[in-house]
């Protein structure tokens, strides 16, 4: 117990004294989760949208493949982008194996299909009146869909909250495809897991703790957002 | 009517739900600055009706000539003219303000937005400086009813459509939505589609009614309809005749129908008599007894529409004043009601 304790007095230690080793793992994780998220939310926004809104052919089976995907594991994420970017794989000439974009290009497969499917059944859940009260109210096409993306944002900033949530704490895909490297790919998961094998868990617990504090502020953000 | 007076002309309307038919009318015109009330039990088509009015959806067959010209949905002509207000309107997730302001916006009509939206709460007997900063979900049943009543006469249409518009709300807002609606017509010359399970507020806003049932148009004014089932009947049988028992014991002798299709019978108004004694030998003469249940002045046209317990079925008559005082009616008192089994006719 004595060491549990004794490993949150050192993170508070090491997060004051501006550890380097700690904050390049820390800078690294925000740099590469905000890029994927953004990424994602680019992609799966209009796809949960089309899914959502629109009934067409084969809509059931593409919900069942984008349900499976939800429950992919990051290992698989991570050895798939791996092998797509190892030196003998069809994009291995772009050189992004061990960089922060190889990660952000896992992570963004992560957290794809939760945006779209979040997304799509926020706007599948929308009143059926909805639709009707616009068109009688005078609007068009382009004001029904802008409308309808505004109606479901507290659905959408869900999407995200959640997306965000697995990305930044996932180990798989970072390990496999950003390879720890220390002060360069190495990020708060990949090193706390490092540092629990190494016996140091001061060092785990005080990048344990920054994951938290992240997450807290970008739930307290979006919370703000949302009472706005 | 002539052309310039008709704002709708439906011409051989058929609306299909998948395979179920729910709308089929002939031929219905609608005039120019008319309001019209629609009756009819759940599920007969008036929701439709006005979904078709609105252009909001396509009939599956025939055409809806808007002001001479066959219009569709989205048609831009109509699109900014006609408004529908549904039995659960929906209010975006925005303050009252921005719900009202919602149709203006999107027509890129901002001027004097603040003034107009303060006008059209007014309208609707709601007090601009309480509500127009509310949230949608700060609102009761009635004040939801009425900001969205406010922000269909803020856009001030050619067409209001109005689907069960009190179906939720206190007497209060009943009688503003009626004054409301009835300004509309009045200042700039609004043509209204009310459908209505409320027949004294209908009856005291509309100039006329239509009766729908099973997505036919098939009287102006309320009828009487009876659904089966409907029984071969036993001693008079000759193959043309059926009756409803009733489970209190009496029985409605009616014509067999020509086709087999006809599943309900309309009984006209004008086809059943009021009396307060049996007569006798009345050979196949249907004479039901039951008590008067409600009493209601249509006050356009000086007539008592009294409604009458059959056991579990409502017969409906419109009463002169002389009728009434003749045989001494009111609410709660045994009559007896007559008609013919001919004067009948199947739907």
């Amino acid at each position: 117990m004595d060491f549990i304790v004794a490993g949150f007095i050192k993170a508070i230690e090491l997060l004051i004294s501006g550890d380097t080793s700690t904050w390049t793992a820390v800078w690294a994780t925000i740099k590469v989760s905000t890029c994927s998220m953004l990424l994602s939310i680019g992609a799966g926004l209009p796809c949960g949208f089309l899914l959502g809104y629109f009934d067409f052919k084969g809509k059931k089976h593409l919900r069942t493949i984008l349900d499976t995907m939800l429950a992919f594991p990051t290992v698989f994420i991570g050895l798939m982008v791996y092998a797509f970017i190892s030196r003998q794989g069809p994009m291995g000439e772009l050189g992004l194996l061990f960089t922060l974009t190889g990660i952000a290009i896992g992570q963004t497969i992560l957290a794809f299909p939760i945006v779209t499917a979040i997304t799509a059944s926020t706007i599948e859940n929308i009143d059926h009146d909805f639709k009707l009260t616009l068109v009688t109210l005078g609007a068009g096409k382009r004001h029904i869909i802008t409308t309808c993306l505004w109606e479901v944002r507290f659905g959408i900033l869900a999407a995200a909250v959640t997306a965000y949530g697995r990305v930044l704490t996932e180990v798989g895909i970072s390990m496999m495809v950003g390879g720890n490297i220390k002060y360069h790919t190495r990020t708060i998961t990949t090193a706390i897991a490092l540092e629990t094998n190494k016996g140091l868990f001061a060092d785990g617990i005080a990048l344990g703790l920054v994951l938290i504090m992240i997450a807290f502020i970008v739930n307290l953000s979006l919370s703000f957002l949302r009472k706005q | 009517m002539t052309q310039k007076e008709i704002t709708y002309h439906l011409k051989d309307i058929q609306h299909y739900y998948g395979n179920t038919k729910v709308l089929d009318i002939a031929d219905l015109k609608i005039k120019k600055g008319s309001i019209t009330g629609l009756i009819g039990p759940n599920g007969s088509g008036k929701s439709t009706l006005l979904k078709l009015l609105a252009f909001a959806q396509k009939p599956t067959r025939g055409n809806i000539f808007y002001k001479g010209r066959i219009e569709l949905p989205f048609s831009p002509t109509v699109r900014s003219k006609v408004t529908l207000l549904t039995q659960k309107p929906y209010l975006l997730k925005r303050t009252v303000f921005e719900n009202i302001a919602y149709g203006l916006k999107i027509r890129k009509d901002k001027k004097h937005l603040k003034e107009r939206v303060k006008k059209a709460l007014l309208t609707v007997g709601l007090d601009d400086q309480k509500f127009a900063v509310r949230k949608w979900h700060e609102l009761s049943g009635g004040e939801a009813q009425r900001v969205s009543m406010a922000a269909r006469l803020i856009l001030k249409p050619e067409v209001l459509l109005l689907d069960e518009p009190i179906a939720s709300v206190d007497t209060e807002s009943a009688g503003l939505i009626r004054k409301a609606s009835l300004k509309a017509r009045d200042n700039w010359g609004a043509t209204l589609v009310i459908a209505s399970h409320d027949l004294q507020w209908l009856y005291s806003i509309s100039d006329r009614q239509l009766s729908i049932f099973k997505g036919n148009i098939f009287s102006t004014g309320l009828e009487n309809i009876i659904t089966g089932p409907f029984l071969k009947s036993g001693i008079k049988s000759d193959g043309k005749t059926l009756v409803k028992k009733l489970d209190d014991g009496q029985i409605i002798t009616l014509k067999a129908p020509g086709k087999k299709t006809c599943t309900a019978v309309v009984i006209r108004k004008k086809n059943i008599a009021i009396s307060l004694e049996k007569q006798l030998d009345n050979g196949l003469l249907n004479q039901l007894s039951g008590h008067i249940v409600s009493m209601l002045l249509e006050e356009k046209k000086e007539i008592i529409m009294a409604t009458i317990s059959i056991h579990n079925l409502a017969f409906i008559l419109r009463l002169t004043s002389d009728q009434i005082s003749r045989i001494n009616l009111y609410p709660g008192k045994k009559v007896i009601l007559k008609f013919h089994p001919n004067d009948v006719e199947w739907i």
